[in-house]
């Protein structure tokens, strides 16, 4: 239920992104909303970075759907990657690898 | 593998939408917005496997097993501990697997926390547990890992002499006949079974049908009939653990006795209307154990509802109307119309598997293990009768003043 009410918060906060319009506004709310969203925050200075990338990116491109095609090209590239690592760990743990 | 929580699924589904949102209004912010929570998903997915790889490294398992040496079917008690990093924010649980051997699940135990639980040893021989599965979770991702490492202590379990395993006195030796086995290949007697119509009489054995109170006859080596089909009836969650673990005992048995004669056995595991298991020809008691690993008293999820199968429908349908009124003439053809077309068209899924299933393991002996628990035994009935289509001879092996059902040639007691 926590979780549940946290995630409505998001929902709220990510209409609130979305209405400031100004690019560097949206970028430092965004940040302070999934920052408040967490509990633990290691780490969160590396997707902190990631985030600051994206926006240089659709900034200089000055477009939206080229920078959201490459970044769901890179997401799919990053879970793929995810998904081998986790498979090595399992083989590890049975005691295949 | 790595499953997304509802947060993670709710946060991806937000992402979408956002990024529909910025291509159809051209919205810069919304698109970062989206691209964001996409980043975030992944980041969070590349830390919980940096924990969960953590957490499994600094694994380690202590388990106690009292006594390491036992007899098949007795009672072992195992304390486990498992001791890890767990990061923070992340939940984590291991989960005990018993050896296959074994009846009786494995607890769940958080880190830390010792946890004693009990098995019951069902097949002789060494054996090891199955390892543990480890469960971490955080608010996004959770998993689960087998770790088959963990498998010490190795357990030695001594076997209970029982009929099928041919080496004499078995658990109950009052109740049950010993099925002397003779070095010479041909000519000695392999067991006893009970008469049936054709037998040769002088094949009665006196002293057994003495004992028995039905005709017994001997069956010589070399005559009998080859490999058996155990089926196995798992009963309902309601019953007896003591009984479950004497069912599970005797079919190991049967099923070891099997393997030693070198005939070797198919196998049959039904739940209600649901063939859980079938293994034609087992040759290896390994195969046959991994089987059996793990079946447990169940709720069956697939009903008969006392339907006694198409075969019977059919016959019932053909019953002839001769010496009734003329109102109970109409009555049973206008029955026979509607079972006949209810047998038609029902497809009996059930009873096609049993079909199917008996014709694979081409036995001319069937041996069904049960506790004839209360309720449905009408998929009993659909096999017996199946078996019985077949001319297979059928032996019931049940608790004692269980009962019988039709056309079983004889019952043993387990």
């Amino acid at each position: 239920m926590a979780v549940d009410r946290k995630f409505l918060l998001l929902c709220a906060a990510e209409i609130l992104v979305v209405a400031v319009g100004d690019l560097f506004a949206a970028l430092i709310l965004q940040t302070i909303v999934l920052a408040a969203f967490l509990g633990d925050r290691r780490g969160y200075p590396a997707y902190a970075g990631a985030i600051v990338l994206f926006a240089a990116v659709l900034l200089a491109s000055g477009r939206i759907l080229l920078p959201l095609l490459g970044l769901t090209a890179a997401l799919g590239g990053g879970f793929l990657a995810l998904t081998l690592r986790d498979y090595r760990l399992a083989r590890w743990a049975r005691g295949e690898a | 593998m790595l499953r997304p929580t509802r947060t993670a699924g709710g946060v991806a589904a937000l992402a979408l939408l956002l990024a529909a949102a910025a291509h159809l209004l051209l919205m810069p912010a919304a698109a970062l917005a989206a691209g964001s929570l996409g980043l975030f998903l992944l980041w969070r997915g590349w830390r919980f496997g940096n924990d969960l790889a953590v957490a499994v490294t600094s694994l380690t398992v202590t388990r106690d097993v009292d006594p390491t040496i036992l007899r098949q079917g007795a009672v072992a008690s195992v304390r486990v501990q498992a001791d890890c990093a767990v990061p923070p924010g992340m939940a984590i649980h291991v989960h005990d697997i018993p050896p296959a051997v074994a009846a009786g699940d494995g607890p769940l135990c958080e880190p830390g926390k010792a946890v004693t639980y009990a098995i019951r040893l069902m097949a002789p021989g060494e054996t090891a547990f199955g390892g543990i599965v480890l469960s971490a979770g955080d608010a996004f991702f959770s998993c689960d890992l087998f770790c088959r490492r963990f498998d010490a202590p190795r357990l030695r379990v001594f076997p209970v002499g029982t009929p099928e395993a041919g080496r004499g006195i078995g658990t109950h030796g009052e109740s049950t006949e010993v099925d002397r086995k003779t070095t010479l290949a041909a000519q000695g007697v392999r067991g006893f079974r009970a008469y049936q119509k054709g037998d040769d009489p002088r094949l009665v054995d006196w002293k057994v049908t003495a004992r028995r109170g039905t005709l017994y006859i001997r069956e010589m080596t070399g005559l009998s009939g080859g490999a058996p089909l155990i089926a196995v009836d798992i009963p309902i969650l309601t019953g007896d653990p003591e009984d479950f673990a004497r069912l599970s005992t005797a079919v190991y048995g049967a099923i070891e006795g099997a393997i030693a004669s070198r005939d070797g056995c198919s196998l049959l595991v039904a739940a209600g209307g649901e063939i859980v298991r079938f293994l034609p020809r087992i040759l290896a008691n390994r195969e046959a154990f991994a089987a059996l690993g793990g079946l447990s008293p169940l709720e069956p999820r697939a009903h008969l509802y006392r339907a006694p199968g198409p075969a019977v429908l059919a016959g019932r349908a053909r019953m002839s109307g001769q010496g009734a009124g003329p109102e109970e003439r109409v009555f049973r053809e206008r029955l026979g119309g509607v079972l006949s077309a209810f047998a038609a068209t029902s497809p009996a899924p059930f009873t096609v598997a049993i079909r199917a299933a008996l014709d694979r393991a081409e036995a001319t002996d069937i041996r069904i293990y049960s506790l004839l628990s209360e309720g449905d035994k009408s998929h009993l009935l659909q096999l017996i009768h199946e078996a019985k289509v077949r001319g297979m001879r059928v032996t019931l092996r049940a608790p004692a003043g269980a009962g019988t059902l039709p056309g079983v040639d004889a019952v043993e007691v387990l």
